[in-house]
């Protein structure tokens, strides 16, 4: 095989970015993917909204799909559902709403708060976490003008920034609202794909970080994600990056703490000096780096970071093309959400924490025709991957019964996160590689010593969505580490 | 209708209200406590429910209590004496517990019975846990600086904290990994945090009662593994982590406390509710009680909790809206219960053989973390737990002063009980199926403890909050979660323990650093009054 | 409950107690890892000349054991400690320690080589955790072998006579780090020449069961070598000539020191002989690099000091009365005839014959007297017998 500056491990949207980025820089650049299609875990979104402006430009990405407007539809038991429009400007419209206009306004200033405080943590994302203590002046830097852009929002509202970060969206929301269709929207963007439930503390955190990105909770710009993927994929060829894929990586070659190449499990070696893994931390570093090249101090960090992811993929398919009780035809490609109410939810946590699914699971769904795509939550990764499926089945059935008229359900394929894991090789089949929670944020993701896209292995870098700044088709984990690696 | 004129008016006689008087006094300003009740002590009190009986009808042992404090009060003077337990252990239902002993060697092997590698991880465990409590206790007395303020006295305070974490301390100077344990331990759930260290239910379910004692967390929610600490960091004579009884009950404490500000020519009107703060021109200057009496004071000072001072006692024209709704959302929730027993014997337990010194210490009802997530659960859709999480001693063993001859006092505190109770909420009779049921599941590990029941004082936040005025029953005048600490709590930007009223103060566990009988909040208010007046003591702790 | 659990009775006994109890007059106990052993028989004076006379007896039970089987077993050991182990040998014994991520000394202990897919390592603290997390990946299963195990340690002149006498065979021609099996008196023993006294000795590896027909029979010939059973504090002076270092005495173990600077290196310690930073990888071999090719602050060194009067807890200086370093471990040496000390001192102090001064507060008749002595710094191994590895050994 041909000489490589650089392997990367994993083609799902940071392998191909990494790809994209350093080959832009000169590099020689070769993907390795275990499967036959390229996109990794994305391939289970939807749609996505985070990719940013920085990010498309960095990777010379042709994307034209701005719509004009994209709808959020919220069910509703009683058929009242609130259906929110969002424009070009990604500012909200209530389209249909049973809430009363002061409960509306609420929202909208709860959101712009959230937009607010979003985007001020979007400043952080672009760079590599600063280390504390390092005695590097750079460093030292990073950490103030961190602060000081908190500082920048002004006494009333860093004050309220450094109380809701250690809050619960629960009370939160119950503190300014009392429509219950409305807590759950916000809920459910802020559960979604973590670890928590809406009166665990810190989901409005994970709120803030999940959208600090773009800056703002609801936008407009939600693309396709195939789309997305297809585009950082032309990016790679168009700048000669080379793929390998179909391949699994059986494991790293090192000699002497450096990385020297991969072993692939068909026994074929490619050696590079530079090895980028996108796989998530516990995968890398017990499997393809080995325990036995790490401390023990570390393993035991490997070993507690916590990775169990809780959402399945779900594809039906109905006889018929598929109405909604009580809603208008043109809403039909919303974003819907089953989520109705904070108790329904934390209900449905509840299951969560006793490694069971939610017998009363929420939903997050989009409507093609005769198909649902759905996010199903909350459905814990189980050691066994002992889950009855026809029971989830039936389950999901009951809520959507109640929402389609006349109708059948056909087919039913449901990815639990133990089929996540072993399609995409990571651990726990957690979206985002691991929980985002303050403990496994920032300067500690995903752990002490490895939050600079570094690893102990000289030569070997990593770039999932278990470093910073955490999951989401972002990009930008690939772009700090590239930007990182090009340093040395 | 009578008016009288004094330096400093504390509203609520508790241990932090008195602490405050104390220190004040001390400074020689003429000080005035006024109490509701017809005895002081707040929720630190010992009492006389049942005739021949002392309960600590409210918080029932003693760790937390600053020794600066102790020592600048002469709390010994004044009668205080601190027992230290001789252990502790969790009752399980196949029959076995889980016992701690003050001897490490022994606790080694107790652990040791349901793992050996729990036993060994429990040291690891306790000098993490030990660095913190180190870590944390200078930020006790420290009046938290605000961050968003550009005064010089704030950037010191927060240049402070930052070379605390930067600079060679006592602890050999932190490096970078404790300071990422420094974040993790503020931030996890306990349960996360000792999943990292053992593997047997028991163990981790013996160590994590004392994060939810008090708290409308569960062991699950992220956060709570700080409350864990927040327990850990008191101490018996140099003792981190240990618990002790007040000889005589909690009361022995306020009631020290009271002894010595009389001492220091400190006044008390007991049996006095304040209906109402006086305010003019945003500054106050007296209080009005409910029989029309006034008092006049340069400087008033709540120890009242934040909501209960600002919701209940100062009206609210007087306040700044923002002001005014953050301590209505303020978030203060009831989610514990207390059962004061009278007991005709001595309990005999179906697993801990009597005289073993670990059943003279607290005693926990728990069988899993999982269980106590379970009752956690329960209170989160207002009902009382079904497998409540159960912390009870019986102080009467090694202090004889509680309970007549031969019979014994039992202090029974319960994890969760709820507030708002669903269905119609607390009547007389569902206090009393609480009560049942709370010792139902206390007899079904006793063999004669249903025959030996005197009589029982049930407590549900309700009674906590009438009788004691802790809003909604909360123990600790606010949760202690990340959104209410340091320079959160109570309010932010009103952390320093003054208030959007001229010359009104807080001194009670709303403020920093919270609950528990601690008496820092007090002792910090005190000493921010005494700055502002311009005044100095000599003191340990100010 | 567990029968032989009480809280009246905190600590265990080991299989030797029966004997250590009859002969400890001064009932004056040590704890060791949850066990009763004798701090002092009857004099610690006795206790440690029969060490250097004769043969002193030492109940080390208490000794943390632990087997590894498997087919990884060396390649496991080897990613544990600092040392190559890899290619140990079965009846070889090797000196090891291991260290955490940043290179601090978790503890020392030794490995002994049953086979090559079977080890076992005795060590002072617990480490069962530690091994079980560094055994992450390797095909090894570990298991605390503690309470299965009786340990005597056997030391002095006359201990290979003394086995020889029991018929011990050949046991004159074990060399130093190599152990083999025994049998004393009809009960199968492993037989090791290692030990903590830096002279002729052996330590013996038995069957709980035959633990009191071991000890009876190596005090069998008493009428005519005086063999006596040696308590912790003599073996605290025997130690200390032979300049070995204790955990938790001499340095904190880095998985329990509360205070991030009580933790030492192999090089603050004087073991850089046992760090290898050839061999495969090993926890702490990144951080020892760089501290290996940096500037080291303070190191364990040997002391002599002038007077006669022990310098415990001593704070150490220089000549201009800046303080320097502590001492960790001092006494007086009945054989030597000195005033030995072990310490830490400064990186310009580390020098073999660098002057250095320590602080001692003296205790006479109630008062404590200060003394200000010169010290100089010497090499840790005060003691050094040719004995020790003579072979045959002396009989």
């Amino acid at each position: 095989m041909k000489n490589f500056d650089i392997i990367i491990i994993g083609a799902g949207p940071n392998g191909l970015s990494a790809a994209s980025y350093l080959s832009k820089s000169g590099k020689k650049v070769l993907v390795v993917e275990k499967n036959e299609k390229v996109g990794g875990l994305a391939l289970y979104a939807d749609s996505s909204s985070s990719l940013s402006k920085k990010v498309i430009d960095q990777l010379g990405l042709k994307i034209n799909a701005r719509k004009k407007r994209t709808f959020v539809t919220s069910l509703n038991d009683s058929f009242n559902h609130t259906v929110l429009e969002i424009d070009e400007n990604n500012s909200i419209k209530f389209n249909e709403c049973e809430a009363s206009l002061e409960d509306q306004n609420s929202f909208l200033k709860l959101v712009k708060k959230y937009n607010l405080f979003a985007k001020t943590l979007s400043s952080f994302m672009f760079n590599t976490p600063p280390r504390v203590k390092s005695g590097n002046k750079s460093d030292l830097w990073q950490l103030i003008s961190m602060g000081w852009k908190v500082r920048k929002l002004g006494k009333k509202n860093m004050r309220e920034l450094l109380r809701v970060i250690g809050l619960n969206i629960a009370d939160d929301l119950e503190d300014n609202l009392t429509n219950d269709n409305l807590m759950g929207i916000l809920c459910n963007e802020a559960v979604l794909g973590s670890n928590l439930g809406p009166r665990s503390p810190g989901s409005i955190l994970t709120l803030l970080y999940s959208n600090a990105i773009n800056g703002s909770i609801f936008r407009n710009n939600n693309l396709d994600t195939e789309q997305i993927i297809s585009s950082i994929e032309q990016s790679c060829h168009d700048r000669g990056v080379e793929f390998l894929k179909s391949s699994e990586v059986k494991k790293l070659l090192i000699n002497n703490e450096t990385v020297t190449g991969i072993e692939m499990n068909d026994q074929n070696i490619i050696e590079s000096s530079t090895i980028i893994s996108t796989l998530d931390p516990k995968t890398t570093y017990l499997n393809l780096i080995g325990a036995d090249r790490l401390d023990t101090d570390l393993i035991r960090r490997v070993t507690n970071f916590r990775s169990k992811g809780n959402v399945a993929k779900v594809k039906i398919e109905f006889k018929n093309i598929i109405k909604i009780k009580n809603l208008d035809e043109k809403y039909i490609g919303s974003k819907f959400i089953y989520a109705p109410n904070i108790k329904y939810i934390e209900h449905a946590f509840n299951n969560n924490k006793y490694n069971n699914y939610s017998k009363k699971p929420c939903l997050e769904f989009y409507i093609d025709n005769k198909n649902i795509s759905a996010n199903l939550y909350y459905i814990p990764y189980l050691k066994n991957g002992s889950h009855d499926k026809k029971e989830i089945e039936s389950n999901i059935q009951l809520i959507l019964n109640n929402f389609i008229d006349n109708n059948e359900l056909i087919k039913f394929e449901i990815d639990t996160p133990n089929e996540m894991e072993k399609k995409y090789n990571t651990s726990g089949g957690h979206w985002h590689h691991g929980d985002m929670e303050i403990d496994q944020l920032l300067i500690i993701r995903p752990f002490y010593g490895s939050a600079q896209y570094e690893t102990p292995i000289n030569g070997l870098y990593i770039c999932g969505a278990g470093t910073h700044p955490g999951g989401g088709i972002t990009g930008i984990n690939a772009i700090n580490a590239s930007k990182q690696l090009l340093k040395k | 209708m009578s008016k009288s004129i004094y330096d400093v008016a504390i509203i609520g006689g508790g241990h932090n209200g008195l602490t405050t008087a104390c220190y004040l006094a001390k400074a020689g300003l003429k000080v005035v406590v006024i109490e509701k009740q017809s005895y002081v002590g707040g929720a630190a009190v010992s009492r006389e429910i049942h005739p021949g009986w002392t309960y600590s009808n409210c918080s029932y042992v003693c760790s937390l209590l600053r020794p600066e404090i102790f020592r600048d009060l002469e709390l010994s003077k004044y009668g205080l004496q601190i027992i230290p337990y001789e252990g502790s252990a969790s009752m399980l239902d196949d029959g076995r517990y889980y016992a701690h002993y003050n001897d490490h060697d022994l606790t080694y092997r107790s652990i040791a019975q349901f793992s050996k590698k729990d036993a060994e991880a429990y040291d690891r465990f306790g000098k993490d846990v030990m660095r913190q409590c180190k870590i944390i206790k200078p930020l006790l007395k420290m009046t938290p600086p605000d961050p968003t303020s550009f005064a010089p006295k704030d950037i010191m305070g927060l240049l402070d904290f930052a070379k605390f974490f930067a600079a060679k301390d006592e602890l050999g100077g932190l490096g970078e990994k404790e300071i990422y344990d420094t974040i993790r331990f503020w931030t996890m759930s306990v349960r996360d945090y000792l999943e990292e260290y053992f593997e047997s239910d028991i163990v981790k379910a013996h160590l994590a009662g004392s994060a939810i004692i008090g708290t409308a967390l569960g062991p699950y929610s992220p956060g709570s593994a700080y409350v864990l600490l927040h327990h850990y960091m008191g101490e018996v004579d140099g003792t981190v982590g240990a618990w002790g009884y007040s000889r005589g009950g909690m009361g022995s404490i306020t009631k020290a406390m009271a002894a010595s500000l009389k001492a220091s020519d400190g006044e008390i009107k007991a049996g006095s509710p304040v209906t109402e703060i006086l305010i003019k021109n945003n500054k106050s200057y007296g209080i009005v009680l409910e029989n029309g009496d006034e008092i006049y004071a340069n400087k008033i000072v709540s120890n009242l909790d934040v909501k209960r001072t600002f919701l209940k006692v100062v009206e609210k024209k007087e306040l700044p809206e923002d002001f005014y709704n953050a301590v209505k959302n303020f978030k203060i929730r009831g989610s514990s219960g207390k059962l004061n027993i009278a007991l005709d014997d001595l309990p005999i337990w179906k697993s801990i053989p009597e005289g073993d010194p670990a059943g003279t210490g607290d005693l926990h009802i728990t069988q899993s973390i999982e269980e106590m997530e379970g009752a956690y659960d329960d209170w989160k859709d207002c009902r009382w737990s079904s497998l409540p999480y159960v912390d009870m001693c019986i102080p009467s063993i090694n202090d004889p002063t509680m309970a007549p001859q031969g019979k014994h006092y039992m202090s029974v505190f319960v994890q969760y009980v709820p507030y708002n109770l669903a269905n119609g909420g607390w009547t007389e009779d569902k206090k009393l199926e609480f009560g049942e049921h709370v010792m139902n599941r206390i007899g079904s590990y006793s063999t004669n403890f249903n025959d030996i029941i005197n009589h029982a004082e049930i407590r549900t936040p309700k009674e906590l909050e009438q009788e004691v005025g802790l809003t909604e029953g909360n123990i600790f005048q606010g949760e202690l979660t990340m959104d209410q600490l340091m320079f959160n709590r109570p309010i932010p930007g009103y952390a320093q323990y003054k208030t959007p009223i001229k010359n009104l103060y807080m001194c009670g566990s709303s403020t920093h650093p919270g609950g528990g009988v601690m008496g820092a909040p007090g002792a910090n208010a005190a000493r921010e009054i005494l700055i502002d007046l311009r005044k100095q003591i000599n003191t340990h702790y100010i | 409950m567990n029968k032989n659990l009480s809280y009246k009775k905190p600590l265990l006994e080991t299989p030797f107690h029966e004997r250590t109890l009859e002969a400890c007059y001064n009932n004056d106990w040590y704890r060791w890892a949850g066990y009763k052993i004798a701090k002092e028989y009857s004099s610690t004076e006795l206790e440690y000349t029969s060490m250097r006379n004769t043969a002193g007896v030492i109940d080390i039970t208490p000794m943390h054991k632990y087997d590894i089987k498997g087919v990884q077993a060396r390649e496991f050991v080897n990613k544990l400690v600092t040392r190559d182990v890899s290619k140990i040998q079965p009846n070889q014994i090797m000196y090891i320690i291991w260290c955490n991520e940043d290179g601090n000394v978790i503890d020392d202990g030794t490995v002994f080589c049953l086979k090559e897919d079977h080890l076992k390592i005795m060590c002072a603290e617990r480490n069962l955790n530690w091994f079980t997390d560094t055994a992450t990946g390797f095909n090894v299963k570990i298991q605390d072998i503690t309470e299965t195990i009786a340990a005597l340690a056997f030391q002095g002149p006359l201990s290979c006579k003394i086995l020889n006498l029991l018929k011990v065979t050949d046991i004159e021609n074990l060399q130093p780090f190599k152990f083999g099996n025994y049998k004393i008196n009809k009960s199968d023993v492993l037989i090791s020449r290692t030990g903590f006294s830096g002279d002729l000795g052996y330590e013996i590896w038995c069957n709980p069961a035959d633990a009191l027909n071991v000890w009876d029979s190596l005090f069998k010939f008493n009428r005519d070598y005086k063999v006596l059973p040696a308590g912790m504090n003599s073996l605290d002076m025997v130690r200390i000539e032979a300049g070995f270092i204790q955990p938790n005495a001499d340095f904190m173990s880095a998985e329990q020191a509360l205070r991030t600077n009580r933790m030492k290196n192999p090089y603050e310690l004087g073991l850089s002989w046992l760090v290898n930073l050839e061999k495969n990888y090993f926890t702490g071999k990144k951080a020892l690099k760089k501290i290996k090719n940096s500037k080291l602050n303070k190191k364990l060194v040997g002391l002599d000091i002038q007077g006669d009067k022990p310098a415990n807890g001593s704070v150490l200086y220089d000549s201009n009365k800046k303080e320097i370093g502590i001492v960790t471990a001092a006494i007086w040496s009945p054989t030597l005839k000195s005033n030995i000390a072990m310490g830490y001192v400064d990186s310009n102090h580390m020098k073999l014959g660098s002057k250095v001064y320590a602080e001692i507060y003296h205790p006479e008749e109630l008062e404590y007297k200060k003394i200000w002595a010169e010290c100089e710094v010497v090499k840790k191994q005060f003691f050094n017998n040719n004995r020790k590895n003579a072979i045959p050994a002396y009989i």
